[in-house]
C-alpha cells in the first residue's frame, strides 16, 4: 500500500550542504519507502560515517547509525536476529570501499537480503575533502594539496565478483530514475547494491552536476541490453557482460541494472536449510518481550541436547576392578 | 608410592606427544574412563600454536573427594609417544612416579629432534649436562630409574605390528593406535579395569564399534605387559553423582549461553574461543541458535550488537588479538546502552604472544579498553560451572542494565575439560529489563531521566541510534545539558549494578566463606583461574595448621571496592600476611585493588610463562612468604 512520501521525513533540519547530492538520495528513499508502503517500524535504515551517515536521522523509519565502514556489519545482525524486517544500509564511497571494503565484499558472499546504497561522492566531505577510493588516479579535486596518487576501485565490478546478486548504478540528481533502481533493489532477494554518482557541490570541481549531465547515459535505452541471469547456467556470461560494461568510465558513464540473479540462495535461505524454522522462529523471537521469563530449556532438554557431554557414573562392584589391581 | 605424600589431586598423569598425533584421545578417554568410575577430574592441555609435530601433553589431574583446581609436579606417571616428551619433561618426574616410553626410541639423540626449539634444546642440554647425563633418551631413562623414578619400557613397534597383523591395517592406519598404547598404561598402573577404559573408548568412538575393539586389543595387550607393576593406589571415589557433564571451559560457557535463551553468536575464528562457538554451531539444528561467522571481529561485535538491538540475546567470544579489534564496537554498545555480551578468553600477548597459553593479561583492557567513558560490567570466572552460570548472568546484566557485559575468561580454563554437574535451570530466571512491547508513536529510546530507559525492539516502534551523543530519540545532539545528562545516565547504571550484586559473595568471595579475616596467617587475593588453584593451597594449608583464606575477586566492574579495602586491612592488622596470586607480570589486579581500595600487598606471586600456575610452586612462595620474604615473585614452573 503507497502512502505519502512526507510521512517518512523527521523533522528535523537537514544540515548537509546547500545542493548536496544526498539530497535527491533522502528524497529518492522517502518515495521508495512510500510506494513499496514499507511500514517505518518495520524498516531499519543502517549508516556508517561522514555525510551520509546521517540519513537515518532525516527518514521517519528505524534508523541504525554506526561506526566508520561498519554499516553492514550491524545491518547483518539486525537482519540476520529478524529477517521480517527491511534493512537499507546507506554508505559513502570511503565508508564501504576504504575502511569497510571487507564488510562490502563479505555480503556479497553471502547474499543477505540487505540493500546497500552507495553515496559516491568520491571524496571525504566531512574531513574535508581527501580522496575516496573511487576518486580516478591522477585527478586533483579542489583541496587535494596533489593529484590523488592511488587508483580508483570500480564498485560495479566489485560488487558482481563479491556475489551480488542485484547490482545496479543511478544518479543522485535524477530522482526518478533513482527511485526506480531503488525500488527494484529494496524488493529484490538477496544482497543488492547501488552506486550512486553523486556530485559534491563543496569539493568535488571535478565530477560536477555539468559533467554528469553529459557523460551519463541509461542502460535501459540501449539496445539489447538485457542484465538478468534467467536460468543459473547464464550467471558466468552475464557476470562478465556486467563487469565488462562496468569499465566504462570517462565521457560515457552508463547508468541502470548491470546484473540480476534471482537464483542464488539468499543467506536466510541457506539458514533455513540448516536450522528448520528459523524464519519462523528468528533469534529475536526465542525469549518473549518481558522483563522476566524462563530459560527456553529445562534441565532436561539441556542434557538431551548436549548429552555428548553427558558420562553415567558405573560405581565400582567389589568385583569390578581388573586389570593392573588384580596382582597387587 | 602413597599417593597421599604430595599435593592433591590425588594422582597427576602427563601424556606426551607430537601434536595431532592423537594425544587428545589419549586424554579424552582416560579423563571419560576415571569420571565413569565417579572420579572428579579436570585434564588441561598445552600445546603449540601448530598443527602437527610440535610437543604437546596434557595433565590429567584426578580426585576422589573435589575437582581439582590445578595441576601439580611432579606428576605421578607419565607416558609418552616420543623422544621430546622425554627430554621435555624428565624433571617432572620424582623418585616413586612411572614413565612409561617407547624402547625403539632408546637411541634417539636429542640434537636429532628438528621440533625441539634452539631455546628449549640448550636450557635441557645444560641440565642434563650438569647431571653427567648423556642426551640420548636410553640415557635419561637410565637416569631416572637409577633415582627411583619406575621406568617401564614397551616396545611400541611391536604393539604396533600385533595390532596390524591381527585387523589388516596398514602401517599408516596402525601407527594412529600409538596415543591407544599410553592411555592404555596409564590406565593400567593407575588401576582401571579394561572394562572401565572401554567406556572411555565407548565415548571417544561413538558409532565406530570396530575402533573401540581394535583400541581394546591393543590396550589389552599393554594391560598383559603391564600386569606385574605394583599399580598406583587411587581411593575409590566418595560418593560419587550418578552423571558429569565432562566439559572444556569453551563447551561450559556455550551450553550457559544456550541455557541463557541466546539467540544468535557471532565470531570471528581465534585461540582459544574458536571452539565455543564450534560447539555451538554443532548444535544449531537443536537449539534453532544461529551461529554466524563474520569476516572480522569488527563484524563479529557489530554484528552481535546488531541482533541485540533487534531483540535477541547476542553474544560473540574472543580471545586479546580479536578484542582488540572489538573495542569500537564495544564503545558503540556503551553510546547507544546496547545489552551485548563478549566472552574473552585471555591468552599470553601482547599482540600475537602466545596463542595457545593462558594468561590474564587483559585485565586492565576489559575494564578500561575504548576511549570516551564507557561503562561496562566485567566479571571473571574461576571454574567450568561458575563460567556456565555467569554466562547466564552475563545476559541478565547486560539486558537489564542496557550496557556491555565482559565476560573474563582464560585458555587455561577454555582448553581444560572438568567434571561438572549437569546444569540444572528449574527456577532460573532470566532478566530482560525494562521491555515495552509496541510504545506508539513519540517512542523515546533513551528517554531521561533513566538510567534504563525502557527499551523496544527494532520492528515494534521507530527509535534511532547513533554512536553519536544524542538526545533522547537518539538523534545527535551536541547541547551541553543534553550531554550531561546523557553521560550520567549511562555512568549511573554502574552505581546500579553495584547496589543490586553485592560485593561479598556477589562481587567478591571470601575462601572458605567463613573464614575471619582478623584471624588469618595468610590471606591470598586472586581471581579467575589463579584463585582456584589458589583455594587448592588454602585447603592444603588449613590443614596442615596454617591459617589462611582467599579473597576471589569476581566482578571488576564494578569493582568491590568496600569489601576489598575492609578485608585486607582487617587481615593485615590482626597480623596476615597478604600476597596476590595472578598470571601477569604487572601485577594487575593488584592495581585495581590499590586503585579502588587503597590497599598494598605484602607479595606478588605473579606467573606469565603461558603455564598457569602449578600447585606445588604456589605453595613453596607460599611458604617463604609466610616466613616473611615479600615483594615480587615470579613463578615459571612447567615446559
Amino acid at each position: 500500500m503507497a502512502r505519502d512520501p512526507r510521512s517518512y521525513r523527521t523533522p528535523l533540519w537537514v544540515d548537509w550542504c546547500p545542493g548536496c547530492g544526498n539530497f535527491g538520495i533522502l528524497q529518492a528513499l522517502t518515495e521508495t519507502l512510500a510506494e513499496l508502503g514499507l511500514p517505518p517500524e518495520e524498516t531499519v535504515i543502517v549508516s556508517g560515517i561522514g555525510c551520509s551517515g546521517k540519513t537515518p536521522h532525516y527518514v521517519n523509519a528505524n534508523g541504525v547509525h554506526t561506526l566508520h565502514g561498519r554499516a553492514i556489519p550491524y545491518a547483518t545482525g539486525v537482519k540476520l536476529a529478524n529477517p521480517g524486517l527491511t534493512v537499507i544500509v546507506n554508505g559513502g564511497d570511503g565508508d564501504l570501499l576504504g575502511i569497510g571494503a571487507g564488510h562490502f565484499v563479505a555480503l556479497g558472499r553471502r547474499n543477505l537480503d540487505i540493500t546497500v546504497l552507495m553515496h559516491n561522492n568520491q571524496v571525504y566531505g566531512l574531513t574535508k575533502g581527501q580522496a575516496s577510493p573511487t576518486l580516478p588516479y591522477g585527478v586533483r579535486t579542489k583541496s587535494l594539496p596533489k593529484p590523488n596518487i592511488q587508483d580508483m576501485l570500480n564498485p560495479v565490478a566489485l560488487a558482481v565478483a563479491a556475489g551480488y546478486t542485484f547490482v545496479a548504478r543511478s544518479y543522485a540528481l535524477d530522482i526518478k530514475h533513482l527511485k526506480t533502481v531503488m525500488k527494484m533493489a529494496v524488493s529484490h532477494r538477496g544482497a543488492s547494491f547501488v552506486d550512486i554518482l553523486q556530485p559534491c557541490v563543496t569539493y568535488n570541481n571535478v565530477y560536477t552536476v555539468q559533467f554528469y549531465r553529459r557523460a551519463l547515459y541509461r542502460l535501459e535505452d540501449t539496445d539489447g541490453w538485457d542484465p538478468v541471469v534467467h536460468s543459473p547456467d547464464e550467471e558466468p556470461q552475464k557476470k562478465a557482460q556486467a563487469i565488462a560494461k562496468a569499465q566504462e568510465w570517462g565521457s560515457r558513464i552508463p547508468i541502470g541494472v548491470f546484473y540480476v540473479n534471482p537464483h542464488r540462495p539468499s543467506f536466510e535461505d541457506r539458514l533455513e536449510a540448516r536450522i528448520p524454522g528459523y524464519r519462523q522462529h528468528p533469534p529475536a523471537t526465542r525469549l518473549p518481550v518481558v522483563e522476566e521469563t524462563a530459560p527456553p530449556y529445562t534441565s532436561g532438554d539441556l542434557k538431551n541436547i548436549f548429552g555428548d557431554r553427558i558420562v553415567r557414573v558405573r560405581r565400582r562392584g567389589s568385583a569390578g576392578r581388573q586389570g593392573a589391581r588384580s596382582d597387587e | 608410592m602413597e599417593l597421599e605424600d604430595r599435593p592433591p589431586p590425588a594422582l597427576v598423569a602427563m601424556v606426551g606427544g607430537p601434536q595431532g598425533s592423537g594425544l587428545e584421545t589419549s586424554a579424552q578417554v582416560l579423563t571419560v574412563a576415571y569420571a565413569a568410575v565417579g572420579y572428579r577430574v579436570l585434564a588441561s592441555r598445552e600445546y603449540h600454536s601448530n598443527i602437527i609435530g610440535r610437543h604437546s601433553y596434557t595433565l590429567i589431574g584426578v580426585d576422589p573427594a573435589r575437582l581439582p583446581g590445578g595441576h601439580r609436579y611432579p606428576v605421578d606417571i607419565a607416558a609418552f609417544m616420543d623422544a621430546e616428551s622425554v627430554f621435555t619433561h624428565y624433571q617432572d618426574l620424582a623418585p616413586g612416579s612411572y614413565l612409561v616410553y617407547d624402547t625403539g626410541l632408546a637411541g634417539v639423540e636429542l640434537h636429532r629432534i628438528p621440533s625441539v626449539e634452539p631455546e628449549t634444546r640448550r636450557r635441557i642440554l645444560a641440565g642434563l649436562e650438569k647431571l653427567g647425563v648423556e642426551p640420548k633418551v636410553g640415557s635419561v631413562v637410565d637416569m631416572l630409574a637409577g633415582r627411583g623414578v619406575r621406568t617401564v619400557g614397551l616396545d611400541f613397534r611391536r604393539l604396533l605390528a600385533t595390532l596390524r597383523e591381527r585387523y589388516g591395517l596398514t602401517y599408516a592406519a596402525a601407527r594412529r593406535f600409538t596415543s591407544m598404547i599410553v592411555a592404555a598404561s596409564v590406565a593400567a598402573v593407575t588401576g582401571l579395569s579394561l572394562e572401565e577404559l572401554k567406556e572411555g573408548l565407548g565415548y571417544r568412538f561413538r558409532g565406530r564399534p570396530h575402533l573401540v575393539e581394535q583400541n581394546l586389543a591393543l590396550a589389552e595387550e599393554v594391560y598383559r605387559q603391564l600386569a606385574s607393576l605394583p599399580p598406583l593406589r587411587l581411593p575409590d571415589p566418595e560418593s560419587p553423582p550418578d552423571e558429569y557433564m565432562v566439559v572444556t571451559g569453551n563447551e561450559a560457557v556455550a551450553i550457559g549461553k544456550a541455557a541463557a535463551g541466546l539467540g544468535l553468536q557471532s565470531y570471528y575464528p581465534i585461540t582459544p574461543a574458536q571452539d565455543e562457538s564450534f560447539y555451538l554451531e554443532a548444535h544449531e539444528e537443536s537449539t534453532g541458535i544461529v551461529v554466524f561467522q563474520a569476516e572480522d571481529e569488527l563484524a563479529a561485535i557489530a554484528a552481535a550488537t546488531g541482533a541485540a538491538l533487534a531483540g535477541a540475546r547476542a553474544a560473540t567470544a574472543t580471545s586479546g588479538p580479536g578484542f582488540d579489534l572489538m573495542i569500537e564496537g564495544l564503545g558503540w554498545a556503551c553510546m547507544n546502552e546496547a545489552p551485548v555480551v563478549v566472552t574473552l578468553y585471555q591468552r599470553g600477548g601482547p599482540s600475537t604472544g602466545l596463542p595457545t597459553r593462558g594468561s590474564q593479561e587483559d585485565l586492565l583492557d576489559a575494564a578500561f579498553a575504548g576511549h570516551g567513558e564507557c561503562p561496562r560490567v566485567v566479571l571473571a570466572s574461576w571454574s567450568h560451572e561458575e563460567a556456565m552460570r555467569d554466562a547466564v548472568e552475563a545476559f541478565n546484566l547486560a539486558e537489564e542494565y542496557q550496557l556491555p557485559v565482559v565476560h573474563l575468561l582464560d585458555k587455561f580454563l577454555a582448553n581444560s575439560v572438568a567434571t561438572i554437574e549437569a546444569p540444572r535451570v528449574e527456577g532460573l530466571v532470566l532478566r530482560r529489563g525494562p521491555l515495552v512491547e509496541r510504545p506508539g508513536a513519540g517512542y523515546r529510546r533513551f528517554a531521561l531521566p533513566g538510567p534504563v530507559s525502557p527499551r523496544a525492539l527494532l520492528g515494534r516502534a521507530v527509535m534511532w541510534y547513533t554512536g553519536d551523543e544524542h538526545d533522547e530519540y537518539g538523534h545527535i545532539s551536541e547541547e551541553p545539558s543534553t550531554r550531561i545528562a546523557m553521560v550520567n545516565k549511562r555512568l549511573e547504571k554502574l552505581d546500579m549494578v553495584a547496589r543490586s550484586v553485592p560485593e561479598m559473595g556477589g562481587r567478591a568471595a571470601l575462601y572458605p566463606e567463613d573464614a575471619d579475616p582478623a584471624q588469618l596467617d595468610l590471606l591470598i587475593y586472586s581471581w579467575g583461574t589463579a584463585a582456584r588453584v589458589s583455594a587448592d593451597a588454602v585447603d592444603y594449608l588449613l590443614a596442615r595448621g596454617v591459617r589462611a583464606a582467599l579473597l576471589r575477586v569476581h566482578y571488576f566492574s564494578p569493582y568491590p571496592g568496600g569489601v576489598v579495602s575492609r578485608i585486607v586491612e582487617e587481615a593485615r592488622s590482626a597480623g596476615a600476611k597478604v600476597v596476590d596470586v595472578e598470571h601477569n607480570r604487572q601485577a594487575q589486579a593488584a592495581a585495581l585493588a590499590k586503585m579502588y581500595s587503597g590497599v598494598e600487598f605484602d607479595a606478588r606471586l605473579l606467573k606469565y610463562t603461558g603455564r598457569p600456575i602449578y600447585l606445588h610452586e604456589l605453595l613453596d612462595a607460599l611458604g617463604s612468604v609466610l616466613r616473611g620474604q615479600g615483594g615480587e615473585v615470579h613463578l615459571s614452573y612447567g615446559a
